[in-house]
């Protein structure tokens, strides 16, 4: 159901609760939880996060536990964009992580995901227990569905539809910018200096 | 196998060169320490096994001229000089060191410690890239690092032209290249690094990268390939029971950068040195023979096509 691929266990579809469980491996009980897994990085790994959840409107909890993820910072980062959104260039406002961009993703979907989600900070936590403790609590309360499924499509090729397929008589393609000639001379060879 | 019409810049720093035409300088292996939960509190096991993964990479690095670069991941400030006097004891002394801090304000303290104790031009810095800040740039001012590995992640355009373009203009997401940041900051030696990006996120645009850069600018490139395999998604499960092709993948990945014309390879983990020198080692081998049969290159004693007879 959920429409991006990632390192994830899909549980209770109608549970209210989602975990991150950053640089942890941990699992969870199937019929308590809606989806949960690791998240590394603190662009893709995000958008990942962000499209999955926000596709399921009962998700309403987002836990964010585990060990935060050395360098990416990827648990700020996620942190960051629900409280602050991102600029005009896609960085995510006030995150640490090494390259915290979303561009897979578009203002609208991270604003829904901003109002859809209540981030529970556990960043660093790994006993299983304590955030169980935290799951129970959250599925006590009534979390109402929040609206429709809101649905971002995945395009794999960032530079858009595919090319049509281009020939080279007697030339090898590589890039625009490196046409290899199997044919030249080694003489005929422009040399370039620096 | 290749060999670039745009002249190839050849960098040294210390003992150990990069760069030039393929099969002029072997490649360059860098291979990480301290990145993973068991180096946090630096325990006298961890620094141990630290310890024992120096002394091997840089027995095969003797052993087959390919120079073995000690990346020093750091994570926190506390590490830095910790992680930092710890490696230094270890390597030969006109060897240099990298650094692999991925924030930005920690990269400014890094360079703030190297200057502090003099290590700065020994000190090939990972990497310039897309989360500079300010502070980071004044830091970079003041104790330029002998050599960036300047980065060319672009997450709005993952296209070998995008990659480029924030190499050389910002693309929009910072004000200036950053070569050209690199320039200013008056760094001696630049590096690139094409930025290795997962299966379904124009992966190959990684490899391609390499000769098109080359071609263009001349400087020594390559790229941290192995980190493509580990975030393959199919692998992740695979690998479980098959460590072994885990492992395969894993060294094997690395020729394609260097089939390329890559001078050099940041290759994870520096317990895989045992695996990865005496591949790159083969595989410099074919390049070096294609390199002097065709094209006329000098391939240099220190080179695995010399030793490794």
């Amino acid at each position: 159901m959920y429409p991006w691929r990632g390192e994830y266990t899909i549980g209770n579809p109608n549970s209210s609760v989602s975990i991150v469980t950053l640089a942890s491996i941990i699992d969870f009980p199937e019929e308590k939880v809606a989806i949960w897994g690791h998240m590394k990085t603190e662009n893709l790994g995000i958008e990942k996060v962000v499209a999955n959840v926000i596709s399921n409107p009962n998700i309403r909890i987002l836990i964010l536990c585990g060990e935060e993820v050395r360098g990416h910072r990827s648990g700020h980062s996620l942190l960051s964009l629900h409280s602050k959104g991102i600029d005009d260039n896609g960085r995510i406002s006030g995150a640490k992580g090494a390259v915290p961009f979303i561009e897979n993703i578009d203002e609208e979907a991270i604003e829904r995901f901003r109002q859809q989600i209540e981030i529970v900070n556990m960043i660093d936590i790994t006993d299983k227990v304590e955030i169980m403790k935290v799951v129970e609590e959250q599925l006590a309360i009534d979390h109402e569905p929040f609206g429709e499924p809101y649905i971002v499509e995945l395009v794999d090729n960032k530079n858009g539809d595919r090319p049509s397929v281009k020939r080279l008589t007697g030339k090898i393609g590589f890039h625009k910018d490196l046409i290899l000639d199997p044919f030249l001379e080694l003489e005929q060879m422009p040399v370039e200096e620096s | 196998m290749l060999n670039f019409s745009k002249e190839q810049i050849k960098i040294k720093i210390g003992d150990m060169s990069m760069g030039g035409q393929p099969g002029e300088s072997p490649t360059v292996l860098f291979g990480t320490v301290f990145y993973g939960k068991k180096y946090i509190d630096h325990s006298p096991e961890a620094m141990e096994e630290i310890d024992g993964f120096i002394a091997t990479q840089e027995e095969l690095s003797q052993m087959t001229g390919n120079p073995g670069i000690c990346d020093i991941f750091i994570g926190s400030e506390e590490q830095i000089e910790t992680r930092l006097s710890f490696v230094l004891d270890r390597v030969p002394e006109n060897r240099p060191i990298c650094v692999d801090v991925p924030e930005s304000e920690l990269r400014a303290k890094v360079l703030d410690h190297a200057g502090e104790i003099g290590v700065s031009k020994r000190l090939i810095y990972n990497s310039l890239n897309l989360g500079l800040e300010e502070m980071e740039k004044e830091a970079l001012a003041a104790n330029p690092p002998g050599c960036a590995i300047v980065l060319g992640y672009n997450p709005k355009n993952m296209s070998t032209d995008g990659r480029m373009e924030i190499l050389e203009n910002g693309a929009g997401l910072l004000d200036q290249g950053l070569l050209d940041i690199a320039k200013e900051a008056n760094i001696p030696n630049m590096i690139i690094d094409t930025g290795a990006t997962p299966f379904d996120h124009n992966t190959a645009e990684t490899i391609r990268s390499i000769p098109v850069m080359k071609n263009k600018w001349g400087l020594p490139a390559g790229c941290a390939i192995h980190n493509t395999v580990e975030s393959w998604l199919w692998m992740k499960d695979y690998r479980k029971t098959h460590r072994e092709a885990y492992l395969t993948c894993d060294v094997g990945a690395n020729a394609l950068p260097v089939m390329m014309g890559a001078d050099y390879c940041v290759y994870g983990p520096m317990r895989n040195a045992g695996q990865i020198f005496p591949f790159i080692a083969m595989v410099d081998k074919f390049i070096a023979e294609g390199g002097e049969d065709y094209f006329g290159i000098e391939i240099p004693e220190n080179h695995p096509k010399r030793r490794l007879k």
